[in-house]
């Protein structure tokens, strides 16, 4: 009797064991769209010197422009260690921090830094990054991006893109005496460089896969040309200058081809690719309505592009294989236009008509949910996604002055660009730098 | 085996109430353990387990040890029994071997009265001369007969006191017997009606735990739990619908979070990371408006539904 008792209530206790760990559970099922607190320590300068370049403060406005961190103040700041042995922990925490970067900048050389920083999680104590990267003095600014990239990264999941370099059209003055620039700077606006002046219009850069050149439109002979510019070196190379329109230069994921747009003498656009090296070209649409704006799938065997075939402007997909027929993507409203993939090919961004405003505009290609409207404004247009898909930015007008805005992918956070000078418009996001 | 029952009446009856009790606990266990899976919608339920098992636990361990204290009672009445029938036995012996002794001073009693008897006849059948060697002889052997009598009524005398030795003995033996008799027996009651004092105390929390567990408060304890954590959790963009990650937490009482352990996740790093970083965020963690319903280990599911 005694061992069958005993029995039961071991058969009894392991039963209660395996629902406890299963069962006793609450279910979460939302959570907060706020940004991450972040303590971004002033980092340690060269002994004897002043800071040639405040890290802390770069990588603070970085994460901070993303809309996902919210960094504290400097002067709420009680205590300023450069290493993290000399973290007291707690103290960050009553402090309602979720994570704290400190580090150093020592002078390694003459006109040479290393930057030395270490992340960790206030909550767990652990040490997520620890790192040094060893830069000249003129890309500090460089290496302070790279540094918020690697955090961006850490916490969020995503790469960060606070590295990368965005191209722009600036245009200053009244006309007749305009002046057409063709920037490139880096994504936060700063260090802006002038690749081409002109007092014609400059028109749709496209960023090669490699980030090494931009292909744009320029009227400098009164007539639209296509020119590819290598950015270093400056030279540059005229790929198509046929009678009537070369506009909306693409290229393929590999960089050998060039999505384009060309008319034939009665005026009709279509769509050709041209092998940059031969450079031998193919029309890929025949339609007696306007097609354009080509976009390449990520496959390369594909194009994305605006026809107004059906009546006003909508979004098709064509396959570049002989003989296919474009299939129509957007139904939504009476104008969608000026398609952009996004980096992992799963959505498309483009402009959508709303009640007479332009906005930005989301199609999930993977089928269902529809068209989602991230943008709110009246004016918005020229989408172009950062590499890393996580923002759009795109063009818009601000006091009657075009400047340029960036949305989430996630519409979440929305900020507009400061520009220094004129209208700022057609911004086009370049690719990841190649480490 | 009716021997047995009348010998030990209060023992037997004993093991039935026990037996009883344990059928009893038994079906409690059995009840409770249905429930959890019977209804899924309240799935805090199985915390009653943990008092449970604790209970049975408990029940299990005062079952053992009132049934060793059976056992002992039992063995002590045996030999207690065993003692008093070496005793009865003795007595027995005794007894014979004090009729024995009695029937043989009869004998001798009788043999002195015929020779006493023959002196007589022989006496007035003598001379005076020989009447008074007679009577000499006579009074000798009648000297000789009362010393003969004399040591057998003293020999008799030692018997019988050596006999209410024996039966005091005995008396003395029983009266231990009877007194450890019911030493033992109320020591096992006692025993009994501490066990059933626990176990209904036990009983009586679980109800209690039972009563908590299925009503409101711990509704409202998870929903508290649960709104700490929602207010906690900064959602990384990579938290979408699909995300199933469990986090096991351990909290003191007072709510204050010591671990949290992402397990079973198919989010990135950065999701397990927001998790465990919810739950530290959120310590100390609500305390439950019922005592009973505090749970030292629990899991927190994250399952973001947008």
């Amino acid at each position: 009797m005694n061992k069958q008792f005993r029995f039961l209530v071991l058969c009894g206790l392991l039963a209660f064991s395996a629902a406890v760990r299963a069962e006793f559970t609450v279910e979460i099922t939302r959570g907060q769209d706020i940004a991450i607190p972040i303590a971004i320590v002033p980092f340690a300068s060269p002994l004897g010197a002043a800071a040639p370049f405040d890290v802390a403060q770069l990588v603070a406005n970085d994460l901070d422009g993303s809309g996902r961190f919210k960094s504290m103040a400097r002067k709420d700041m009680i205590d300023q260690p450069h290493t993290g042995a000399a973290i007291i922990f707690d103290d960050w925490r009553r402090l309602n921090n979720d994570y704290i970067l400190v580090g150093q900048l020592r002078n390694a050389a003459a006109g040479r830094y290393d930057v030395v920083f270490e992340l960790y999680n206030v909550l767990t104590h652990q040490r997520l990054l620890g790192y040094q990267i060893s830069t000249d003095t003129a890309d500090l600014r460089l290496a302070s991006h790279e540094v918020a990239d690697m955090i961006f990264e850490k916490i969020v999941g995503i790469r960060g893109a606070f590295a990368t370099r965005v191209a722009y059209i600036s245009v200053i003055g009244h006309v007749p005496h305009r002046t057409y620039r063709l920037v490139v700077a880096d994504a936060d606006g700063a260090n802006p460089r002038v690749i081409m002046q002109s007092n014609q219009p400059l028109m749709s850069p496209a960023w090669s896969p490699d980030g090494r050149s931009l292909a744009y439109v320029s009227f400098e002979d009164h007539l639209p040309s296509i020119y590819v510019q290598i950015l270093k070196t400056g030279a540059r190379r005229l790929v198509s200058a046929r009678a009537g329109v070369n506009q909306a230069p693409a290229w393929s994921p590999g960089g050998k081809r060039l999505a384009l747009t060309l008319s034939n003498r009665s005026g009709n656009l279509d769509i050709y690719v041209m092998d940059l090296a031969t450079p031998a070209l193919r029309r890929i649409t025949h339609d007696p309505g306007i097609d354009t704006e080509a976009q390449w799938s990520n496959d390369g065997q594909s194009l994305y592009f605006t026809s107004d075939r059906d009546g006003g402007p909508q979004i098709f997909q064509i396959a570049l294989a002989p003989g296919s027929r474009p299939r129509r993507l957007t139904f939504e409203g009476s104008y969608n236009a000026r398609p952009r993939l996004s980096p992992d090919g799963t959505h498309l961004a483009f402009v959508t008509r709303q009640q007479g405003a332009y906005r930005i505009a989301m199609l999930d290609l993977r089928g269902g949910g529809g068209m989602q409207v991230l943008t709110k404004g009246r004016f918005d247009v020229s989408p172009s996604y950062a590499p890393n898909g996580a923002e759009i930015i795109y063009a818009t007008r601000d006091s009657g002055r075009g400047v340029l805005a960036l949305v989430s992918t996630d519409g979440r956070v929305q900020q507009t660009l400061k520009s220094s000078e004129g209208e700022v418009e057609e911004p086009a996001w370049g690719p990841f730098r190649s480490k | 085996m009716p021997g047995f029952l009348r010998e030990h009446p209060g023992s037997v009856a004993l093991s039935l109430l026990l037996h009883g009790l344990i059928a009893a606990a038994l079906i409690l266990v059995t009840r409770i353990s249905l429930y959890p899976s019977a209804t899924a919608v309240q799935p805090m339920s199985i915390d009653a387990t943990v008092i449970d098992s604790r209970v049975l636990h408990a029940a299990a361990q005062a079952q053992a040890e009132a049934a060793q204290a059976r056992q002992a009672a039992i063995a002590r009445a045996a030999a207690e029994a065993a003692e008093a029938k070496a005793a009865e036995a003795a007595q027995r012996r005794q007894a014979a071997a004090q009729a024995q002794s009695a029937a043989a001073a009869e004998q001798h009693r009788q043999a002195v009265a015929a020779e006493h008897a023959a002196a007589a006849r022989l006496a007035t059948e003598t001379s005076a001369e020989v009447r008074h060697a007679a009577a000499l002889q006579h009074a000798a052997e009648a000297q000789r007969a009362a010393e003969a009598e004399h040591a057998a009524e003293v020999k008799q005398a030692a018997l019988a006191a050596a006999a209410k030795r024996a039966a005091d003995a005995k008396r003395v033996a029983q009266a231990k017997l009877a007194a450890a008799a019911k030493q033992a027996a109320a020591a096992k009651q006692g025993a009994a009606a501490a066990m059933q004092a626990d176990l209904r105390r036990q009983i009586a929390a679980e109800e209690h735990a039972n009563a908590v567990e299925s009503g409101p408060l711990m509704d409202q304890y998870k929903a508290s739990l649960a709104n700490r954590i929602i207010q906690a959790w900064i959602k990384p963009p990579t938290a979408r619908k699909g995300i199933d990650c469990k986090v096991e937490v351990t909290q003191v009482p007072g709510g204050e979070v010591t671990s949290a352990h992402v397990t079973q996740c198919n989010g990135d790093a950065a999701v397990r990371q927001s998790i465990e970083n919810a739950v530290y965020r959120a310590s100390p963690l609500p305390v439950p408006p019922d005592p009973a319903l505090f749970q030292r280990d629990f899991v927190f599911e994250f399952k973001p539904n947008e």
